[in-house]
Formats: C-alpha cells, sequence, structure tokens
C-alpha cells in the first residue's frame, strides 16, 4: 500500500496564489477560487438525494480569499473562506492529483488510486 | 546527636522533595509549586504540602513518599507534614504548567508533530472479535517491559476497558484536564469513569461522540513521558474513528480479526479506512486462533484456519502475532486482571507478549532526550 502524498511546505492565506511542496517533491498552485469551486463538502459536490450543479471558479468573486487554513489528521486540509463557508475537508490526494494546477500531466492521475477518504 | 550539629538545611529538604512525584500527574511536586513551606528545626523537619483539590484521592501516598524522602536525609530526626489545598489561582498555574511553559499549548504531547508518544488505535471490522482484550493485555504486556502506557477506552457504546482492566472510580480533574486512572502502570481513561454508573447505557449521537473523544485526547493530561498510546476504537469505521483519524496528527492502526474469512473480510475495511485517512496500518493479530483442549492433544481450529495471515498477508503488513482461544483470557477479563498478568505462563499470555514485543518493533519509540527539569 503506497502512502499518500503529504504536504512538506505550505503557503499561506495570504499569498496571492496557494502553494503546496509534497513529500514526492512535486510542486502544486492553486488559486483561490478554484480551490473554493472544488470544495469537496456535501453541501457543494451533492449527497445521494441532492445534486447541485457543479460549482464553477466565476461562481465566485475574484477577491474570494480563505481566511482559515487547518490540517485534519493526518489525511487532509480544511479551508475557512471569506464567503463563510468551512465543511470542506480536502484529503491530500484531491488537491495533489485533481485540484493542482500546474498544467503539469504528471498529476493527472493517482498512481496507488487513492479514494475519496470520508467527509 | 551528630544530625543536630550537622544541621538540615532548607535547601537538602527541597532536593529531597523533588523527588517525590505526584501519583497522578508525574511530575515532581516542588516543580509543580506544590510545597507550600518547608521549616527545620534542630532536625525536626515541617512539609507544608498543597494538594490539588482537597478530595485528592491519592492524599496519603504523597504524604507517605515526603515522609520517606525526608527522613532519608542524614540528620532528620522527625518529619511532620501536613497539607493544605490549592486556590483556584494556584491550580490555573499548575494548569499552565502541565501543558508547557505557561504557552496555551494542548496538553497532550502527541499532539505535536515531534511527539515521542506513539499512538496505535486498535481496530476491526467486525465486534466481538477480542479487541479489548488484545488491547488491555497489549498495555499489560508492554507496561511489564517497562513502558509507560496509556490506554484510550474510544468505544464509548460498548465500553469495557474499566472492567477488564478493574479500574473504577472517578477521575480527578484540575481546572479543564481530567486525569487518567492508572492501574498496573497502565493510564486509562473511559466513558464509563464519567457516567454516574458503569451500568449506565451511553445513548448519544455523534456529535457528543466527537465532543467525548476530542475531550479525551485533548483535555487529558496523559503525561510527557508516555511511550504508547493504546486506543481501543470501536467496531467498523464509524463516527468515532473519523474522529480519531481527524484529530491526531499522526496514528497507527493495528488489526484485531478471528480467523473466520467473514471477520478478516469486514477487518479489510478497517483497513481501507486506515489508508484513506493515512494512518499507518502496522499489523495484524489474528485472536482466537485455535484452541488446545488438552496439553497432548492436537489444536482445533474453532473459526477456521488462517485468516489473519491472509489478511496480513493481503495488506503486505506482519502478522503480529496468533492467539490461542484459551478460558483463562476470558476469566482475566472478567476479573479485571489480563491473562498477561493473571496467568503469565499460559500460551495466550506469551502470546500476547510475543506480540507486544513485535508491535514494539514495528513502531519503536525514539530515545528519550531526559530534559532538563
Amino acid at each position: 500500500m503506497g502512502r499518500m502524498p503529504t504536504p512538506v511546505e505550505m503557503g499561506s492565506v495570504t499569498d496571492r496564489a496557494f502553494t503546496i511542496v509534497w513529500s514526492d517533491g512535486h510542486r502544486s498552485t492553486y488559486t483561490w477560487r478554484n480551490l473554493r469551486a472544488g470544495c469537496p463538502c456535501a453541501r457543494c459536490k451533492g449527497e445521494w438525494d441532492s445534486r447541485p450543479a457543479a460549482l464553477r471558479a466565476e461562481d465566485f468573486p475574484a477577491a474570494l480569499r480563505a481566511m482559515r487554513l487547518e490540517r485534519v489528521g493526518a489525511y487532509a486540509l480544511r479551508f475557512g473562506w471569506t464567503d463563510g463557508h468551512d465543511t470542506g475537508i480536502y484529503p491530500f490526494p484531491l488537491l495533489r492529483f485533481e485540484l493542482c494546477e500546474c498544467g503539469d500531466a504528471a498529476h493527472a492521475a493517482s498512481p496507488s488510486g487513492h479514494p475519496a477518504p470520508p467527509r | 546527636m551528630f544530625g543536630r550539629r550537622n544541621g538540615v538545611t532548607r535547601e537538602q529538604v527541597l532536593t529531597a522533595l523533588a523527588d517525590v512525584l505526584d501519583p497522578e500527574l508525574h511530575k515532581s511536586i516542588v516543580e509543580l509549586d506544590m510545597v507550600k513551606d518547608v521549616a527545620v528545626t534542630d532536625g525536626h523537619v515541617r512539609v507544608e504540602a498543597l494538594l490539588t483539590i482537597g478530595a485528592c484521592p491519592l492524599r496519603e501516598t504523597i504524604v507517605d513518599s515526603i515522609r520517606a524522602k525526608v527522613a532519608a536525609i542524614p540528620g532528620v530526626a522527625a518529619v511532620d507534614v501536613s497539607l493544605g489545598v490549592m486556590s483556584a489561582e494556584q491550580r490555573q498555574a499548575l494548569v499552565g504548567r502541565l501543558r508547557g511553559d505557561g504557552t496555551p499549548q494542548r496538553p497532550s504531547s502527541f499532539l505535536g508533530p515531534d511527539s515521542p508518544t506513539r499512538v496505535i488505535a486498535v481496530a476491526s471490522g467486525k465486534g466481538g472479535v477480542g479487541k479489548s482484550t488484545v488491547t488491555v493485555n497489549l498495555a499489560a504486556a508492554l507496561a511489564g517491559g517497562g513502558l509507560r502506557v496509556g490506554v484510550l477506552d474510544a468505544d464509548v457504546y460498548g465500553f469495557s476497558i474499566p472492567r477488564m482492566l478493574g479500574v473504577h472510580g472517578r477521575p480527578t480533574m484540575i481546572d479543564q484536564m481530567l486525569i487518567p486512572l492508572e492501574v498496573q502502570g497502565i493510564r486509562v481513561i473511559s466513558i464509563g469513569f464519567l457516567l454516574p454508573s458503569e451500568e449506565e447505557a451511553v445513548i448519544w449521537r455523534g456529535p457528543l461522540l466527537h465532543k467525548t473523544l476530542t475531550t479525551f485526547i485533548n483535555e487529558v493530561h496523559w503525561g510527557p513521558d508516555l511511550d504508547y498510546l493504546l486506543i481501543d476504537l470501536p467496531p467498523g469505521t464509524g463516527d468515532v474513528s473519523i474522529t480519531i483519524a481527524q484529530t491526531l496528527p499522526q496514528s497507527h492502526m493495528l488489526l484485531v480479526t478471528t480467523p473466520q474469512a467473514a471477520a478478516s473480510q469486514v477487518a479489510r475495511r478497517a483497513a481501507r479506512m486506515a489508508e484513506k485517512v493515512n494512518m499507518e496500518l502496522v499489523g495484524v493479530i489474528e485472536n482466537m486462533s485455535y484452541f488446545v483442549p488438552a496439553p497432548d492433544q492436537p489444536p482445533v481450529y474453532v473459526f477456521g484456519r488462517g485468516g489473519g495471515a491472509t489478511l496480513a498477508k493481503e495488506l503486505e503488513v506482519p502478522l503480529l502475532g496468533e492467539i490461542p482461544l484459551d478460558q483463562s483470557v476470558r476469566e482475566g477479563g472478567d476479573e479485571g486482571r489480563p491473562v498477561v498478568m493473571s496467568h503469565p505462563d499460559s500460551a495466550a499470555a506469551a502470546a500476547f507478549r510475543e506480540s507486544a514485543e513485535r508491535l514494539r518493533a514495528a513502531v519503536p519509540v525514539p530515545p528519550r532526550v531526559l530534559s532538563r527539569d
């Protein structure tokens, strides 16, 4: 079982764009709006009986920022946003392999096929 | 007399008292500012110690060890110990010190990224495979090997640790901090200690469970010297397991199963969870592996054979042990003395000790750098 990549270095919520340097050496960059639109929580992504329309970065004001950032256990990050939303728990594989905006194909697929952790 | 001429000094007494540890907090009473006053008159030493709370259940222990340490100073003829109780401000200061340097740091050492404490969550898929039995026996075996061990009973609905370790009572609470009960060198916290009676049922929904668990992790003074914290999880992959996974920045998971295919198949799901929440799976223990009806008879594989080994192989982790089915294991649990302690010569006890050794090797505690104090 391969261990999931974990952040060894992270930018701060005051940065213009968010960055993570991963334990596998990859450097990811994120725009705040895209991160917010990628929120995996049940309210944003839906549940069995509710399937809201997919969020897009354009749905959020350009000035949207994270106010708070904390680690969840050994596997995820949680952001608190300027729009008050804070229920999204972003597992590392989601950040590393799906939301990363570096434009590099290397991260397109999760090599160990990490499935979605509990939220 | 010699002693009178030599003159016992206050400093000598304080040095001796530095070795007296508070039995609950595991720190020197001098360091904790629990020594209010020391007076020496002609070899007669009077010590006034402050208890954290008036009803401190271990006051006799403190008084006895103060007496013994001071009496051992050459020249001391008599020791008189009087007790006082800390004021609210003094208690607050004590809690500050326990949490470390007065900073608003959390008390649990294992919440820090560089914590030397190894946290091992004992999990299974199915219930009834003997998770709690394995937990208490591993704890007893590790403690027997000179390690400092804590057991956090996270099986809030089905708690059984108090009975299995024979530990009952109410933990001392110093302001917002719970002091775990201690038995045979094992520090224990369980919801059973906080209910009006152990017969009480816990009928709670998730949020209350979550609160209880985070309290057990954040607000319990496990002590900075703890080597292993074993967490007895409830079966399955529910609320409690998720809370543990989300609260601890690093932890390991130990899977318990029986040889039965149905049990090991469900255990696989717990392993799947460990993977998703980035907990390191350290190994599998197969419980109720076989039964030996009589010393000269071959073992009977009551629940089938090889479930644990197959599971371990599949998950690419070591099989840490195969524990035989033995009546003394069950009896030990019911009597409050784990079989490792009650029947140390039994095959089951040997298997538990061996498993504990392997666990220790798989998750070694780092060498301790002794702090200045």
